[in-house]
């Protein structure tokens, strides 16, 4: 008896983890788009890599707003909650029902690459959104470039600071190509304006940035800007200011511009400015509807970056 | 002092050493040190650092707390991480979304964690599941629960509207009072929580039969039972208090965010774990007190603060943190065992 339960629990306690997106449970989720009694000419099936990321669930809320306007597609959600062999056989499923347009989001270049390819020489056009595979059997890739976009925050910190600002750069792990990405582009963009004066790996985690800033503000008695490569990063970093008193004239930028964090930080007077990381939602519907009607498009299309500053900052 | 041979002087000090706390004290004396030693451009001496570093160190405090009264039945609770975040994200919409008032939101919050060790302790000490295994499957059904709830985002002062915009509303007073400064800006009131948790902690294991009882089923669970301890009863209320002191702990990691996170407080327990353990608490049960267990959260939230003030990267930090766990557990460990 005691063995069963233990056994019960073990089981349990590995299959929980898997359920971590906030959708169903099952992983698979159907939108029918179709309105006024049309019947969906095309199955469009998209494999998201995990949905534990708000940016990944945004991208799934931008998918299936935009499809929703299209009544001839429809729109097959399957989440492959950050297991590469489930996001395989997903891919492998979607060939075998015969589906007319595959999006994927895959979870990591290598192992996803075979799998993808196949379905590709099958006939099924393949549109590959976030990160990259390797070789080129898909039909094409939509992504947005970080090193641009942390080219485009340098760039802004560079015209609104004064010369000789002194900077605290909060990065995310460093580890990860996005964070790599961000921090080239933004000393890039940044030139040689002001001095990073304090730098540290803050994990994209909120409650860690506030304590780095809560380390540079008592290190460093003056600092005028602050760049976190995501948007809870620079909230984390605006209310140790805050609560240091500190906050009035520095400047707090993120990137991402989520509707929920960083354009919600904007528009409260929290950020400074907040650098959009697209989903591609719209743009890969857009896409896959060209490629069913049997256009050409381009192998890469790259989505580019808009900011999002708190409205004193416009008539500059 | 009256007049003391200095032969019996070394022979005190060489006690006071080698007791369990001498060497907590010891520990701490030695990270402090090294704050002295590396004190980024004088960053180390000023009060402010201090208390940040305070600040920083009270959550995982007291889920160290719960986390000592656990250990010394015996157990161990992996479920306290995920059990913040639970409670971070429920307080968050209770307090952020549904305006309820801080009399509401304080004592439910308290008793979600609770709730939760009591699933852990009944599960563990009633149908006599190993703690391990028992406290994991609470982690992952806790932590799953939390996103269930948040609805896979935060939960913050952006508030999402039916027709799919946002309304943005004022940071509840409860969490601005819990993130706020007392005594002339000196002290965070997250700190004054730790302590107040420490000290109800403390009457537990020290002045309470509970206490008593704890030390006794870590001990030797099956002796305890024979000397007429109610062990399955006791047990359940060392988890019933560890996940109070988790509730308490969402709710301040919620205030000093503004937000209710579902992911917040992933790998807090193992942090807890090392605060207990290098303060000289037996992960074999039976041995400790609450009084190590500050000494112990002192050592790592200074380790902590000193590596960041003076921007140490990443991976040297969790190399010389690992380092400095095991050569203060092996200070801990010599002679005892």
């Amino acid at each position: 008896m005691h063995r069963t339960i233990t056994a019960l629990c073990l089981i349990l306690s590995f299959a929980l983890p898997g359920c971590s997106g906030s959708s169903s449970s099952s992983g698979s989720q159907s939108d029918s788009a179709a309105t006024g009694g049309a019947e969906p000419k095309w199955t469009i099936a998209m494999s998201q890599c995990n949905l534990g990321e708000p940016w990944r669930a945004q991208m799934n809320a931008d998918l299936k707003r935009a499809a929703a306007e299209h009544p001839e597609i429809r729109l097959v959600f399957n989440n492959a909650e950050n297991d590469t062999l489930k996001q395989r056989s997903q891919i492998e499923e979607f060939v075998s029902a015969g589906v007319d347009l595959i999006m994927v989001c895959p979870k990591e270049a290598q192992p996803l690459t075979e799998p993808i390819a196949k379905a590709y020489r099958s006939g099924i056009p393949v549109v590959v959104i976030d990160r990259q595979v390797l070789g080129d059997d898909f039909t094409t890739f939509i992504g947005a470039d970080n090193v641009a976009i942390g080219r485009e925050a340098g760039r802004w910190i560079a015209s609104h600071a004064k010369p000789d600002a002194r900077i605290v750069e909060l990065k995310g792990l460093m580890t990860s190509v996005p964070a790599q990405d961000r921090h080239a582009g933004f000393r890039e963009g940044l030139g040689d304006v002001g001095e990073v004066i304090f730098e540290a790996d803050m994990q994209w985690l909120e409650p860690q940035a506030r304590k780095e800033m809560d380390s540079a503000l008592a290190r460093f008695d003056e600092i005028d800007v602050v760049f976190a490569h995501n948007d809870p990063g620079a909230h984390g970093a605006y209310l140790a200011a805050k609560a240091a008193g500190r906050a009035e004239g520095m400047l707090f930028v993120g990137i991402d511009a989520l509707s929920h964090e960083g354009i919600a930080y904007v528009n409260q007077g929290l950020l400074d400015a907040t650098f959009e990381y697209p989903t591609g939602g719209t743009v890969a519907i857009e896409t896959a509807l060209k490629i069913l009607a049997g256009e050409e498009v381009p192998k890469n299309i790259e989505l580019g970056t808009s900011t999002h500053a708190q409205a004193k900052y416009e008539d500059e | 002092m009256p007049d003391q041979s200095p032969h019996k002087l070394v022979a005190t000090a060489k006690a006071v050493l080698l007791s369990p706390v001498g060497r907590a004290v010891l520990a701490l004396g030695l990270v402090l040190l090294v704050g002295v030693a590396f004190n980024a451009d004088g960053a180390f001496f000023k009060t402010g650092t201090h208390r940040d570093a305070l600040r920083q160190m009270s959550v995982y405090g007291m889920l160290a707390c719960g986390m000592t009264l656990v250990i010394t039945t015996g157990g161990i609770d992996l479920a306290v991480g995920s059990v913040l975040a639970l409670v971070a994200v429920c307080s968050a919409t209770m307090a952020i979304h549904w305006e309820w008032s801080a009399w509401l939101v304080v004592p439910l919050s308290v008793l979600i964690g609770a709730a939760c060790g009591l699933g852990s302790g009944v599960v563990t000490a009633w149908l006599r599941v190993q703690p391990f295994i028992a406290t994991l499957a609470m982690m992952v059904f806790a932590r799953g629960l939390a996103k269930q709830l948040a609805g896979g985002m935060k939960v913050s002062t952006a508030v999402p509207q039916a027709d799919g915009t946002y309304q943005y509303v004022d940071v509840p007073s409860l969490y601005r009072a819990i993130d706020a400064r007392l005594l002339g800006g000196h002290v965070s009131t997250v700190t004054l929580v730790f302590l107040a948790c420490a000290a109800v902690a403390y009457l537990v294991l020290s002045r309470h039969r509970l206490g008593r009882e704890f030390y006794a089923i870590g001990g030797n669970a099956e002796a305890a039972r024979l000397s007429g301890v109610p062990v399955v009863r006791s047990t359940v209320w060392a988890y019933v208090l560890s996940g109070a002191l988790a509730g308490v702990a969402g709710l301040c990691q919620a205030s000093q965010e503004q937000q209710g996170d579902p992911e917040a407080g992933a790998g807090y327990e193992l942090t807890a774990i090392a605060m207990v353990v290098i303060g000289g608490t037996s992960l074999m049960g039976g041995r400790g007190g609450m009084g190590l267990t500050l000494l112990g959260v002192l050592t790592i939230g200074y380790l902590d603060k000193i590596l960041s003030i003076n921007a140490v990267p990443s991976a040297t930090r969790l190399m010389l943190t690992g380092v400095i766990i095991v050569a203060a557990v092996l200070t801990q460990k010599r002679g005892r065992y």
